[in-house]
């Protein structure tokens, strides 16, 4: 094995080992694994404790003799709000209807919990339905807000037979106006599917795909530079640049904590993952009966592959940048102050990528094309313009070229801090000693 | 002669660290690098070993230069130690001999036997900094060789050490010369060299100002010393009136002289006979080399802005 390549995996290897066997990263990966895990299995949890299947709701019909079926009318309507409302995250079991007769027993089932509500019909002087609801819950809550709307309905279609008027006619007097929301900008093309609910889907995936590499980018990023200033603090780097050079040590040291951040991110996604994928069997072995799946429409095998790529050349930039800022401090107090610039940066990068995915910048606009080519920037936005079927293949790899220039550029920068940096002790960490340094190197 | 530095140049910003540096080192000796503070040998060294880049000027090693030398011909003992610390000993001495290309089982072995030698062998399994600095330094020692390299650059490797350590070090020493090895080190205790080298060079500076074997750098200043006793205890104060002869230790049972180039030594024994004092020692010397040192160095007035900006302040 060449001698360069033999330092650098041995660097790497210790690294790793020293990372991955510490226990503060056993103990943080198994709370990262169960979080995520959690995230991921949050909406059939929630179901399942918070609700534990559908809302239960008594209805005493009483001698109103109404002039339709009050109870599947009601059931139908209430469900179909739910599920088609203005909320979209509506996790409960739906709504079931039983019929009651003994209102004064419903009314303890209600208190006792047994019933979540218990609706009574009476008619008014006036012959109109009148409802009165039994329930813990608030006025201001969904579900009576729900019941209440159902119950205006019913009341017209009450009426509207009494006064004749046939269902059927009811019926397509009440069907539902077509709506569908589109892009303002007739310039802006969607390659993918552009209903509204598949392009907040596509965003999203985008979007969180940025936030975990930003995420790796600021925690793994930091264990580099913290490497690398507890190395120059301990004076152990002397000793290593006796045996390797500058360069091999800060590749040997980002792929070291690289694969320690992808083993952490592999064993958190790996279930995490797994457990979005068979969310709908987990729910039907959770909560009894199909559920729909709930796997984001705009996760494709496409844009995960894109996502490793961008996520594996995003981190190595920022990693040797980060190692060779680092270098230059010599106490982990003053790693912070010296590497502020590229996490603002990185930070810059994702908020542009997060505006761009909720719309506060627009997506198409000339800043985001060009920062989505840009090396420090491109991992969060070329993911966001590709998410959203913004940029095709082309822009990909052309960002990705750029990104595999600015690595080895990077790299040779860093290398020349490094050596520069390493050997200066007790130094402030300024610009003036970054100019000076890079001058002496 | 293996180990060739010629007319090595370096600076930092304006500060010359290094102005013209050349010396010359032979096959399996024992060699001093001397010189005060901030005089040039660490960087020197990390000239040498590829960590630092001279202005100009060469290093060589059996005719190759330093830049194009496999990091294996070296080992080094920095002068700052450096371990990780909360790495365990025998880990990380494996790991330094791989990034050599020691084998690791065959590192880890070696690492065991010196340890073993040092009587360290219990620690082997300890983190770094639960040991004491004298243990850390011989960790640091076998770190240096395990990896068997022809050049031992040691900077300040008896600093901080007890006598017993002392003895230790000096005894692997001794046998890594046995072994064919060529050993330099810097240090400023000064009868260890008197001690261990077999030649010396003494940088002040940036410059050498005197190298070769040791016997002729004491002789290079030309001076001799002189001790002499006589009976009586009335001292020797008619020594003063002698030209180019000055006192350097009065004492009970003998007198030391320092005698000028321009004299000879024996003239003192002439002038004490002729009057008439009964001689009880008389010894011609060479100076010690802290003398020679102190010489050479001692006198000019110093400037810190001269001073390389090689390790000075310890961050805490």
């Amino acid at each position: 094995m060449p001698v360069p390549i033999r330092n650098i995996l041995t660097l790497a290897r210790r690294e790793y080992l020293w990372r991955a066997r510490s226990r503060t990263f056993v103990i943080t990966t198994a709370i990262l694994t169960v979080v995520a895990v959690g995230v991921a299995l949050a909406p059939v949890l929630f179901r399942y404790i918070d609700v534990g299947g559908p809302t239960k709701i008594g209805l005493a019909v009483g001698d109103t003799k109404p002039s339709l079926d009050v109870a599947s009318t009601l059931e139908t309507m209430l469900n179909a709000t739910a599920s088609t409302g203005s909320d979209t995250n509506a996790q409960d079991g739906g709504f079931e209807i039983l019929p009651v007769t003994d209102v004064a027993a419903a009314r303890r089932d209600v208190t006792d919990g047994r019933l979540a509500g218990v609706v009574v019909l009476s008619r008014a002087a006036n012959g109109d339905l009148a409802f009165t609801g039994y329930t813990k819950a608030l006025a201001f809550e969904r579900a009576p807000q729900l019941v209440r709307q159902a119950a205006n309905a019913i009341a017209i279609q009450d009426r509207l037979a009494r006064a004749g008027i046939a269902p059927a006619d009811q019926a397509r007097l009440f069907a539902p106006a077509s709506f569908t929301l589109e892009q303002p900008d007739p310039s802006v093309k969607t390659n993918g599917p552009s209903s509204p609910e598949s392009l907040v889907n596509n965003y999203s995936v985008g979007f969180a795909a940025t936030i975990f590499i930003f995420m790796a980018i600021m925690l793994y990023g930091q264990w580099v530079a913290m490497s690398v200033a507890e190395e120059k603090n301990s004076r152990v780097m002397e000793l290593i640049l006796g045996a390797a050079t500058p360069f091999q040590l800060l590749t040997g040291k980002v792929i070291g904590v690289g694969a320690a951040a992808f083993t952490q991110y592999a064993v958190m996604f790996v279930p995490a993952t797994l457990a979005i994928v068979f969310q709908d069997r987990i729910a039907g072995l959770l909560l009894g009966g199909s559920a729909t799946s709930n796997l984001p429409a705009g996760l494709t095998v496409e844009l995960l592959i894109a996502f490793g790529i961008l996520f594996v050349l995003g981190f190595a930039l920022y990693a040797v940048l980060y190692a060779g800022a680092a270098s230059l401090v010599s106490r982990q107090e003053d790693i912070n102050q010296i590497v502020a610039p590229l996490t603002l940066l990185s930070t810059a990068g994702y908020l542009v990528a997060a505006y761009a995915g909720s719309g506060l910048i627009d997506p198409s606009s000339t800043l985001v094309f060009v920062l989505s080519f840009v090396p420090l920037t491109s991992p969060y936005l070329m993911l966001s313009r590709l998410g959203t079927g913004l940029a095709g293949p082309i822009d990909f790899a052309i960002a990705v070229a750029l990104l595999l220039l600015a690595i080895p550029l990077a790299l040779w920068a860093a290398a020349r801090l490094y050596r520069a940096g390493v050997l200066m002790y007790g130094q402030k960490p300024s610009i003036g000693t970054l100019v000076r340094t890079l001058r002496t190197a | 002669m293996p180990l060739v530095i010629d007319s090595l140049t370096k600076h930092f910003g304006s500060v010359a660290a290094l102005d013209g540096v050349s010396f010359a080192v032979g096959d399996g000796q024992v060699f001093g690098f001397l010189g005060p503070n901030g005089a040039g040998k660490t960087t020197t060294m990390r000239i040498l070993l590829n960590i630092l880049h001279a202005d100009s000027g060469t290093a060589t090693w059996r005719g190759i230069p330093s830049t194009k030398l496999p990091a294996e011909t070296w080992g080094y003992l920095p002068e700052e130690r450096g371990l990780y610390p909360r790495m365990e000993v025998l880990d990380q001495l494996v790991h330094f001999a791989a990034l050599h290309g020691v084998q690791r089982r065959r590192a880890a072995a070696l690492a065991r036997e010196w340890l073993e030698r040092f009587g360290i062998a219990d620690f082997a399994k300890r983190r770094a900094e639960e040991l004491s600095k004298g243990n850390q330094q011989k960790v640091q020692f076998v770190a240096a060789i395990l990896h068997d390299p022809a050049v031992l650059l040691m900077d300040e490797p008896f600093a901080g050490l007890d006598p017993i350590n002392v003895a230790l070090l000096k005894t692997a020493f001794l046998e890594m010369r046995d072994r064919g090895k060529t050993l330099v080190f810097s240090t400023h205790q000064m009868e260890m060299v008197e001690e261990l080298c077999e030649a010396i060079a003494i940088v002040d500076r940036g410059r050498i100002v005197v190298s070769g074997p040791t016997r002729e750098v004491k002789r290079s200043t030309g001076r001799r010393v002189v001790r002499l006793g006589v009976a009586g205890d009335a001292g020797i104060p008619w020594l003063a009136d002698l030209d180019g002869v000055r006192v350097t230790r009065p004492g009970e049972d003998y007198t030391e002289l320092d005698v000028g180039a321009d004299r000879d030594p024996e003239s003192v024994l002439h002038a004490a006979l002729a009057r008439g004092e009964h001689i009880t020692r008389f010894e011609i010397a060479d100076p010690s080399i802290e003398q020679v040192f102190i010489e050479r160095v001692g006198r000019r007035p110093r400037t810190e802005e001269r001073l390389a900006p090689s390790p000075v302040a310890v961050p805490v």
